[in-house]
């Protein structure tokens, strides 16, 4: 694993570029410990403030301090992000692994399932969860909704893996030498699978940050609680571009593009890093 | 080396054992029985096969592309599955208890006997080893719950093992792609051979492989084979393998055995018309006149031709081969024919 990522640090750019960008945010995120302020207490320092060295990014008309606010905000929509694609992961993985080493009717079960929720359309349903649950709308309880219903599409990518693992040797062997199911998903067919996880989880937390940044930008989650989304809103709120104060939406919108493109870069060499050829051409020691 | 006496009494009473049987088939019929869209279809991959395998002994079985042969010996370790199936007929080995057959064993007889007492290096081995797990985690997955005990007496005895098959224990580390194709031959059957089994099952265990490597390989399947004295049932279309290795030899064609015998009687007399092409088409040095093919191709085991399956291409066909199916019967000391063309062997044609 070490080994892996010192080779895609070394001769990989965009890993690089990438590992650079999250690690910003992620430092960025890690700050939030050491804020001098509470990210829920309102006009602590002077409002409207441009950025200085007193306050780097400036200040909110809420009488908040934008860099120190933002380090919160960046934690709770990292820690969304990856609570959705950690729980999602689970899912796709136990459906994928399961319909395709099975197959048969459990395999036709699943996928029917996982066809619906591939057809469904997903922001008017996140909508309509907004609207009946309204004051119950906490993060954890969005990331379970999104969670629930962003595992198919790699669930379907795990399956088709999976039906061809289950036509190997080892897996013929595995079952022959007396393995339960569980043991060879879990043993055999797992380690398999797990690169295609890791590239997809940098997409899946792309797709739910993107979607909660949506939600939250309209008004249509927990406003109260700091995110990348709730702080565009609060600007529009107080229509921060009309005042001119530009720096309270430039620097979430800078921070969440820098996580975007990280999340992308890493997400595009993992699948390079999967692909063998084309990581020995890299590395230059492989044709054409 | 303390052990070497008891081993060698270990060798002499099986020895003795040597005319025992191990293996017992009788009538054997597997079939793949598909239902699509209302439509039953049969294929008669094995249909009637009757044989024995003694202990101690190399069981060849020859036969070209889409005789049986592989479909019988999944049949034999109980490795079905949908859609093959058991139609009728019994597969008994020695050493179950009340001789049953193994397809009506249970799941935890089956998992007892399993690498104990039988072992099945598969077709394709190659890629037994998985190709994201390293060779160590490959032995404990398979393996260790079949020997028992804590982990640091299954990594001991693993290398014991390897020991004796002069292998490296430094493959347990590697990734099976950082293997050559010989030693990853080689470490699937110490993968299979490791709870030291009484009965041995090898698919093809060799096809990928050139000769040399082919040679070194047999050589070691020979020598573990003999040092453990269990019986090897050993499946190739090669043969020359079958020369270097068999004991005793039976040639299938169609799903069903056409010809038996020791193995140098079979290559100097025999008496099938198939066994008698397939030895005239091996090429001989000294020899360079052509050789020559047999018309036509193996029949469609969906719909098998009447009577003798090989009737079609036999040059020696007559009526009654068109309407009987012809079965094995001795025409001398451990030679069985199926043939109704051949004297002494159940009349004329």
């Amino acid at each position: 694993m070490l080994t892996t990522l010192g080779d895609l640090l070394r001769y990989n750019i965009e890993f690089r570029i990438g590992a650079i960008l999250v690690g910003l945010v992620a430092v960025m995120a890690g700050l939030s410990l050491a804020s001098p302020y509470s990210p829920m207490d309102t006009f602590l320092v002077a409002p409207d403030l441009p950025p200085t060295l007193t306050h780097p990014f400036g200040t909110t008309s809420r009488g908040q301090d934008v860099f120190w606010h933002l380090t919160f905000a960046i934690r709770n929509t990292l820690a969304f992000g990856i609570v959705v694609a950690l729980l999602s992961r689970l899912l796709s993985l136990a459906i994928g692994l399961l319909s395709g080493y099975k197959g048969g009717w459990v395999d036709r079960l699943l996928m029917s399932i996982n066809d619906t929720f591939i057809v469904i359309p997903l922001f008017p349903i996140l909508v309509l969860f907004y609207f009946m649950l309204r004051d119950r709308m906490s993060w954890w309880v969005l990331a379970v909704i999104m969670a629930l219903l962003g595992w198919a599409y790699d669930a379907r990518l795990i399956r088709s893996v999976a039906l061809s693992l289950k036509h190997r040797e080892f897996t013929h062997t595995g079952i022959f030498s007396g393995m339960s199911t569980r043991e060879i998903l879990v043993r055999e067919h797992l380690p398999y699978v797990m690169p295609i996880v890791f590239a997809t989880t940098m997409n899946n937390m792309n797709w739910s940050i993107g979607l909660e940044v949506t939600l939250s930008v309209l008004g249509f989650t927990d406003i109260s609680a700091p995110t990348i989304g709730g702080m565009i809103y609060w600007a529009n709120q107080h229509t921060a571009l009309v005042a001119g104060v530009w720096w309270w939406i430039a620097f979430p919108v800078i921070l969440i593009v820098m996580l975007f493109v990280g999340l992308f870069l890493l997400a595009v060499s993992m699948n390079e890093h999967i692909d063998p050829r084309s990581r020995l051409r890299r590395m230059g020691a492989g044709g054409a | 080396m303390e052990s070497r006496a008891p081993l060698d009494c270990d060798r002499a009473a099986r020895t003795r054992q040597q005319a025992e049987v191990a293996l017992c088939v009788e009538d054997l019929k597997a079939y793949y029985r598909t239902r699509h869209f209302g439509v039953e279809r049969e294929v008669k991959a094995v249909d009637g096969v009757s044989f024995e395998v003694r202990c101690n002994e190399i069981y060849g079985l020859a036969g070209e592309s889409s005789s049986g042969k592989s479909t019988l010996i999944k049949a034999v370790a109980a490795a079905m599955r949908p859609p093959l199936e058991i139609v009728g007929g019994r597969a008994t080995f020695r050493f179950l208890p009340g001789a049953r057959s193994l397809n009506q064993a249970t799941a935890s007889q089956l998992a007892a006997i399993r690498w104990r007492k039988l072992s099945y290096i598969m077709q394709g081995s190659m890629s037994v080893l998985n190709p994201v797990r390293r060779v160590r985690c490959s032995f404990a997955d398979f393996a260790s719950r079949h020997l028992g005990g804590n982990k640091a007496a299954f990594q001991v005895r693993v290398r014991q093992h390897l020991e004796l098959l002069k292998l490296d224990a430094d493959v347990l580390d590697a990734y099976p792609h950082e293997l050559s194709g010989g030693m990853r031959q080689r470490v699937t059957i110490a993968l299979a051979t490791i709870c030291r089994p009484d009965f041995v099952i090898a698919d093809e265990p060799t096809t990928a492989l050139d000769v040399i490597v082919q040679k070194d390989v047999l050589d070691m399947v020979r020598d573990i084979q003999g040092e453990m004295g269990s019986s090897l049932l050993l499946v190739t279309h090669d043969l020359g393998v079958h020369a270097y290795m068999a004991h005793r030899l039976a040639v299938m064609y169609g799903g069903r055995l056409v010809e038996e015998a020791r193995t140098p009687e079979l290559f100097s007399s025999p008496q099938h018309p198939y066994t008698k092409h397939l030895i005239a088409s091996l090429p001989r040095i000294g020899v360079d006149a052509p050789r020559i093919g047999l018309a036509g191709s193996p029949p469609n085991l969906a719909a098998p031709p009447s009577g003798c399956r090989f009737h079609p291409r036999c040059p020696l066909a007559g009526d009654r081969c068109r309407r009987e199916m012809p079965t094995m019967i001795a025409v001398a000391a451990d030679h069985r024919v199926a043939c109704f063309a051949v004297a002494g062997a159940g009349g004329t044609a």
